[in-house]
């Protein structure tokens, strides 16, 4: 245990001297909680600004003084709407509905005869495509109040057109809304932790190999076990570091929140942050001897570099089972690697508890695979030494 | 003193109908004397590399068996390890450690304290004469300053048996002249055991107490220079080395 001690000291050092390779590491662990945030919060600022802003941007308005009348009632402004608006619109660089209001519309209305009114929108155009909605129901509600204001003028109560009643109850609470945006964090996470070890991986296993030091090594009297022992140890111990600070960084990373709202329901505190590092860890350490347990086999840095591109590919598609698999969360999800992770980790941002279950499951998964990789890198070392 | 007899060692190499195995060492024998320098000498590949692996316990010998002052390294490597220090043909450093920090990381990892690895580093680097050197991280070395390095690491816990392959490859006549002086020093001063593999005519010629002409993973010739001349009757060493290495399989098969 001495020797495995001995291991571990050095290939810690030795990563620590690497000291370019460590601060992109630490530069895009690090910043990657604050920067994300910081997109998110400007996305959903964006998207409450214009949610906000009630505005109905209109070509000829001037010829309906009751709809003017009536969006002004509902708290609505009245803007122009540039001529060029069907241009604009097709070129996005307009991001609003625009309502058209043919002539003759009050003489039509006053008539009972159904003027039509034009809102044009594009679907290639999110942005007007997102308030068009709102203007619609605008219209709607004009609509709604002229067809009861006649119906009371003949004696006739507006209830009897109204054969039910449409209550709407949105289930999810703040925190889940919240989560739609947040969704991408764990992965952002899991990958910077991946990406963190993945260099000390192939350094102290491929690397070691192509400079001629493993031989050497191996040739001294300590058993293969403490030598692979060691080096696990020092590159978990990176992952794990990585994993550390990126969870952390969120913690400031919350004050640059442009969006209140989203600082309200992006509640992440000590203990969220504790929640992750609880099923990160693991994964760190997991993942660390199953890169080492692909690279142990590699003549090359270069070509362990290669062939560990299937484990980043792997850990990066597997949250997208999720994604194409619309049947919601299932049982197995919290026995594959990086997908439990993923899992539970979304769930603690959704603010869902974790029993201990949930827990230990991944842990022992990471365990299991670890141990495995392990036997599997002190086997083949004597080999790869001589090869 | 170091025995080896009768060693046998075959690779298997490829799979499926490529498969073949490849004889590396065939039957081998040769001992190597305390306070004795003994060159193991040969054409390119004799066997000379993968004898020194199974000798320093990196490799398991089919049959045969190799003994390391009685220790049989087949069965008790680690103790048998612990007496040799080996300097391979992978040189391979730290790059980013210090020249003192990796020859310490050996001495730990052999078993020293802290300080007793320190001092015998600056012992080694006296000795060798890179003191300069010590504090300098290894990245950039010359292969002279490599060369170093790395015997200074392979003799860290002072081991009784020195074993090193080609270890004047790539090295230029005055590191090589350093090296001839250390490895007399250290049989004449300390009386260590000293096995060297070579297809260096010259350097065996000055260096060598005693020769061990492999070919064909075989022993051929076993002796002193001047023994192998006169069993070859002839003047030049090159010449005899030929004779031996190159007819010895011959000659083996008329009889």
């Amino acid at each position: 245990m001495h020797a495995a001690w001995l291991v571990f000291r050095k290939e810690w050092t030795d990563a620590l001297r690497d000291r370019r390779t460590l601060l992109m590491v630490l530069l895009s662990s690090v910043a990657i909680g604050p920067l994300l945030l910081v997109a998110l919060s400007a996305l959903v600022a964006d998207v409450e600004a214009q949610a906000d802003e009630r505005e109905v941007w209109a070509v000829g308005i001037e010829q309906a003084p009751t709809l003017r009348n009536y969006i002004e009632r509902q708290a609505w402004t009245v803007k122009p709407a540039p001529a060029d608006h069907e241009a604009a619109l097709r070129k996005r660089s307009f991001g609003h509905p625009v309502l058209r209001v043919p002539p003759g519309f009050e003489r039509d209305l006053a008539d009972g005869v159904a003027p039509t009114l034009t809102l044009v929108s594009a679907s290639a155009n999110p942005r007007a495509r997102g308030s068009a909605g709102a203007v619609a129901r605008l219209l709607q509600g004009f609509g709604q109040e002229q067809a009861s204001l006649r119906l009371v003028l003949r004696g006739v109560s507006p209830a009897l057109l109204q054969v039910v009643q449409i209550d709407e109850l949105d289930l999810a609470d703040p925190q889940v809304r919240a989560a739609q945006f947040t969704r991408m964090l764990p992965f952002f996470v899991l990958m910077a932790v991946l990406y963190g070890a993945l260099h000390a991986a192939l350094d102290t296993t491929a690397g070691e190999r192509e400079r001629g030091s493993l031989e050497p090594l191996l040739m001294t009297p300590v058993p293969r076990w403490a030598i692979v022992l060691g080096k696990w140890g020092a590159v978990a111990s990176v992952g794990m570091a990585v994993a550390v600070l990126s969870c952390f960084s969120f913690l400031p990373g919350q004050w640059l929140l442009r969006s209140e709202t989203l600082a309200a329901m992006f509640q992440f505190g000590w203990r969220e942050a504790a929640l992750f590092l609880a099923l990160l860890l693991p994964l760190a350490a997991m993942l660390s001897a199953l890169m080492m347990a692909v690279a142990i086999r590699c003549k090359s840095f270069k070509e362990a570099q290669a062939n560990n591109t299937v484990v980043v590919l792997a850990v990066s598609l597997v949250p997208m089972l999720t994604l194409f698999n619309q049947s919601g969360e299932q049982p197995w999800h919290l026995w594959l690697p990086a997908l439990a992770q993923i899992t539970l980790m979304q769930r603690v941002l959704e603010g869902e508890a974790l029993g201990a279950a949930d827990l230990l499951l991944p842990l022992a998964v990471a365990a299991l695979i670890s141990a495995g990789c392990i036997a599997y890198v002190a086997r083949q070392l004597r080999a790869a030494a001589l090869r | 003193m170091i025995e080896v007899s009768a060693l046998h060692k075959a690779f298997t190499q490829g799979r499926g109908r490529a498969r073949r195995v490849v004889t590396a060492v065939d039957g081998v024998s040769w001992c190597a004397a305390d306070a004795c320098i003994t060159g193991l000498l040969g054409p390119n590949g004799a066997g000379k590399t993968t004898t020194l692996r199974l000798v320093a316990g990196l490799l398991t010998p089919d049959t045969g068996q190799i003994r390391v002052d009685g220790i049989d390294v087949v069965r008790e490597p680690q103790r048998a390890q612990a007496r040799l220090g080996v300097l391979s043909d992978a040189r391979g450093l730290y790059p980013r450690l210090t020249a003192r920090e990796n020859i310490v990381y050996y001495g730990r990892l052999q078993g020293l304290a802290a300080d007793a690895a320190a001092r015998r580093a600056d012992a080694l680097a006296a000795m060798l004469g890179m003191a300069a050197l010590l504090d300098r991280r290894t990245e950039g070395f010359s292969q002279g300053e490599r060369m170093k390095t790395a015997l200074a690491r392979a003799l860290v816990h002072d081991p009784s048996h020195i074993i090193l392959d080609e270890p004047t490859n790539g090295l230029d006549v005055l590191a090589t002249r350093s090296l001839r002086e250390t490895l007399r020093r250290l049989r004449d001063e300390q009386g260590k055991c000293i096995v060297f593999s070579s297809h260096i005519m010259q350097e065996v010629e000055r260096l060598c107490d005693q020769v061990v002409v492999v070919a064909g993973g075989r022993t051929v010739a076993e002796g002193t220079v001047a023994e192998l001349l006169a069993r070859t009757g002839q003047t030049d060493f090159e010449a005899s080395f030929v004779q031996l290495a190159f007819a010895g399989p011959v000659a083996g098969q008329a009889r």
